[in-house]
């Protein structure tokens, strides 16, 4: 059982903590020019945290490791995505009914999909990738975070535990017992790839920075000051690994603008020490007033930026699932603002090109007062969590007994999520 | 943590009491601090007054409606007329508007930086800054960009040192908060204004004042209680000065829900605008709030983990004295549990900004740059883009990245102060808290850039 206090006995991460620590004392009897001409030329002499596989396997290949491996992107839409404005039961006489000025505010025609659901407009690159079966959405799901708070039902939906542990998100559980490697492209660690075992060997963070860089001396001298304090120690060596790696591709001027950081992510995965899989995060999405406009606007934002990741990922996207999902739904009713409240179920998307997509999952609850939850909202009629253990368990072949180390209390579905 | 840090440094007295609760040494203040520091703290306290002649959320809403008028206009006359002179014209004037919001945004988030900086009292700055994220508003919205740095000056500023009801009670009667979380178009489905027009209720803010400002997201509260909260403080709006004469926060009588409601079992039978007061007032003494917020002080001003029985002297203070923060506050100076000699917290980047700038003292400070320093680093004032605020916690600061924007900054820092004497600083900073490492590292930097750069980055300045 994976359990977040006992990290330092768990042989796995023993293993790496020794590889890791034998590669920092070898760089520190280099002498300090020659340190600073590696880490500066994107080697990541001090650890390698691209690569886990080659810490255990030295002396094999490590190149393309990672290449033509199934890969996984999460991304999680921060503020709970109205999932009824953005696949939209167009066979549901309720619904109209129910948003009278939401329903007819669409500014184009909504882009069909099977048994009457249809995509919000802006959504363009993600309808064609439907037609082109490598898009599934998923309707009427929910983590089974009981009530409506933003902030612990993302915490809930990263954790993926029946509390949340702040500690400990289902994504570094995957990868720790899958030894794969991940990079959130976030300014620090987000829950989803937090572990005590998957740590900054397995995990890394990188987000664009808008000063110009620091002399290369002293990133040499600050790893000696941080001799004793190992916290700082393992993220300044992280953090050079990764800026070898950005560097070498190119210093244009990176805005955090989520069509960037999706350009950024695809590049960083496909690089020479890429990794299995990546983190992106986009907020907006706490439509409560003039909810229209505003999901126009961010539906564009997200459907361009994973046309980028897409792009960006070239060959490897017939290898990646794209899964895209938020903490919870809302309300079935649009409010006395233009907008709508904090609901239950919302939907999921999984994209990519080894989706087995063009298909629309989930089975329908209806809008019914009778049909709704509390009689308000969407209600759920699957786990989030099982669809992620079902793509875990294909893609990346979790066993039964490795799937309970990452959701302890789920069980994935039998269904057909990935092409085989 | 306390246990990743190095072992090798004791922090003394006064340095807990300048750098874990206040906003880090300046001039000769840890001498001051050393004679009897907790003394010292309980002199901290005192009332924040604002330097400057900023414009209040009235003057903002007077501006904000004047660029719409602009804006309508602007746009009747491109329909109209074909003269393209004129149309450059009217563009160049909604231009000078719309940049007199942002403007008075880096000016009023740059001024209270500053003053931060400068003041010989930062421990007060300190707590206004940990309750102005307790009450955290963001930019969202042309409105919001200049409403934000308003309600820490109107509503919190104010009672900062009082009972924290009243400070609750200005804080969501303040325009700011009631905007940000939509509750000035919050109406209720039987008042007279329903029966003339579509009007709803609208959660949102009610829903926050309980998870977020008062009993904490396990303080024993259903959904019922949100939906009968939120009825209690329908008509709570703000005066629209396009259409109404006057600014500011008014109770909308005629779109109050009428009825009595139950609050978390306790029946409220007030009508018109006493009874939400009542709800909040309520609210602000709970159990549970003073579990929540002396739980999220300790955890801001000492540790991740404080101890239970810090918790409990305070929460203690907290009943017994109708929830008086300056009593709350005196009682964490005076608890053994908060002088633990290691490093505890890691800075955040305002922390970081803040203390660096007063270690070094230099002569100007440019506004934008401030603030773009602050938004490199990831907290940009009133962005937190959340009303839950920024993260207090080193998981959420201490990233790959976000270190490496540290180092840069520092570094450039140590570029633009002419003539830094890193030696100098690191004993207004630190005193003699520092480990033999940092310090002979320091003193034998190549250049005097990079010894003030390593200092600024030393373990000893990042954690407090």
């Amino acid at each position: 059982m994976i359990d977040n206090k006992k990290s330092k006995n768990d042989p796995l991460a023993s293993s790496f903590r020794s590889a890791l620590t034998s590669k920092l004392e070898k760089a520190d009897t280099l002498s300090r020019r020659k340190f600073i001409k590696m880490a500066g030329a994107g080697l990541a002499v001090l650890s390698f945290p691209m690569s886990p596989a080659f810490a255990f396997e030295a002396g094999s290949k490590v190149k393309s490791n990672f290449k033509h491996k199934p890969k996984i992107v999460w991304v999680v839409l921060r503020g709970a995505l109205d999932s009824l404005h953005t696949i939209v039961p167009t066979f549901d006489a309720q619904y109209a009914q129910l948003r009278p000025k939401l329903s007819a505010s669409f500014k184009g025609p909504l882009l069909p999909l099977e048994k009457g659901f249809a995509l919000h407009p802006s959504l363009i690159n993600l309808h064609q990738w439907y037609q082109e079966k490598s898009l599934l959405p998923i309707v009427a799901v929910s983590s089974g975070y009981p009530r409506r708070s933003h902030f612990d039902g993302q915490d809930f939906l990263e954790s993926g535990k029946d509390e949340i542990d702040h500690d400990s998100g289902w994504l570094a559980r995957a990868i720790a017992v899958k030894n794969k490697s991940a990079l959130a492209v976030a300014r620090s660690t987000p829950i989803s790839l937090r572990s005590p075992f998957a740590n900054s060997e397995q995990v890394n963070t990188w987000y664009p920075s808008k000063f110009k860089s620091a002399d290369e001396d002293i990133y040499a001298a600050l790893n000696k000051l941080y001799q004793d304090d190992e916290a700082l120690k393992e993220k300044l060596n992280s953090a050079l690994a990764i800026k070898g790696l950005v560097d070498d591709n190119g210093q244009h001027k990176q805005k955090g603008k989520f069509n960037d950081l999706a350009k950024s992510c695809a590049k960083l995965m496909t690089a020479e020490q890429g990794v299995d899989c990546a983190m992106l995060e986009l907020g907006g999405w706490d439509t409560h007033n003039n909810q229209s406009a505003r999901l126009a606007r961010k539906l564009t934002e997200l459907d361009s930026g994973l046309a980028e990741l897409k792009a960006g990922l070239g060959d490897e996207w017939q290898n990646t699932v794209v899964i895209i999902g938020t903490e919870f739904g809302r309300t079935a009713k649009e409010n006395g603002t233009g907008g709508t409240d904090h609901g239950t179920a919302s939907a999921l998307f999984l994209a990519g090109g080894a989706v087995n997509g063009g298909k629309v999952k989930g089975h329908w609850p209806g809008l019914k007062p009778d049909e709704l939850f509390q009689q308000r909202d969407l209600m759920p009629t699957s786990n989030s969590f099982s669809w992620f253990a079902s793509v875990l368990s294909q893609h990346w072949q979790l066993s039964e007994q490795e799937l309970q180390q990452v959701f302890p209390h789920i069980k994935s579905y039998s269904e057909v999520l990935i092409k085989s | 943590m306390s246990e990743n840090s190095m072992s090798s440094t004791v922090i003394s007295p006064e340095n807990i009491a300048v750098n874990r609760f206040g906003y880090g040494a300046r001039g000769d203040e840890l001498a001051h601090a050393k004679v009897d520091p907790k003394k010292w703290l309980s002199s901290q306290l005192q009332v924040i007054e604002f330097s400057d002649k900023q414009p209040s959320s009235d003057d903002i809403f007077v501006a904000h409606a004047k660029f719409q008028k602009q804006k309508k206009l602007m746009k009747q006359q491109q329909k109209q007329a074909q003269d393209s002179q004129a149309q450059v014209v009217d563009k160049n004037k909604i231009k000078m508007i719309k940049n007199s919001a942002r403007k008075t945004y880096v000016k009023m988030s740059a001024a209270s930086l500053k003053q931060a900086i400068t003041s010989d009292h930062s421990v007060s700055w300190r707590l206004l800054d940990f309750f102005s994220n307790h009450f955290s508003v963001s930019t969202s919205g042309r409105l919001m960009v200049g409403l934000s740095p308003t309600l820490e000056r109107e509503a919190i500023a104010p009672n900062l040192l009082g009972n924290f009801a009243d400070m609750l009670l200005a804080v969501e009667q303040h325009p700011a908060m009631l905007v940000y979380l939509n509750n000035e178009k919050s109406f209720g489905a039987n008042s007279r204004m329903a029966k003339k027009r579509k009007v709803g209720l609208n959660e949102n803010l009610a829903r926050e004042i309980m998870e977020l400002h008062t009993l904490g997201v396990d303080g024993g509260y259903s959904q019922t209680d949100v939906i009968e909260l939120a009825k209690g403080i329908t008509g709570w709006s703000v005066i629209r000065p396009k259409k109404e004469h006057g600014t500011g926060f008014v109770f909308r009588a005629y779109g109050h829900e009428p009825g009595a409601r139950t609050l978390l079992g306790k029946k409220y039978a007030q009508r018109g605008i006493i009874q939400g007061q009542q709800m909040l007032r309520d609210l602000a003494m709970h159990p549970s709030t003073a579990k929540y917020v002396c739980s999220k002080i300790a955890h801001h001003f000492v540790s991740e983990k404080p101890p239970k029985s810090l918790l409990n002297k305070m929460q203690k203070t907290w009943l017994n004295n109708q929830g008086n923060i300056k009593q709350v506050m005196l009682t964490l100076f005076d608890a053994e549990e908060a002088w633990l000699a290691s490093p505890q917290k890691f800075k955040t980047p305002r922390e970081f900004v803040i203390s660096t700038y007063r270690a070094i003292a230099p002569n100007r400070i440019n506004d934008r740059a401030l603030l773009n320093s602050l938004n490199n680093l990831g907290q940009m004032p009133f962005n937190a883009g959340s009303p839950a605020g920024f993260s207090d916690d080193e998981s959420d600061w201490l990233g790959a990245s976000a270190l490496m924007a540290r180092v840069e900054w520092s570094s450039l820092v140590s570029t633009q102060v002419k003539r830094i004497n890193a030696e100098q600083v690191m004993a207004t900073a630190l005193g003699s808290s520092i480990s033999q490492n940092t310090y002979q590292m320091v003193i034998r930097a190549e250049s005097r850039q990079q010894a003030s750069t390593l200092l600024l980055m030393s373990p000893e300045f990042q954690r407090r």
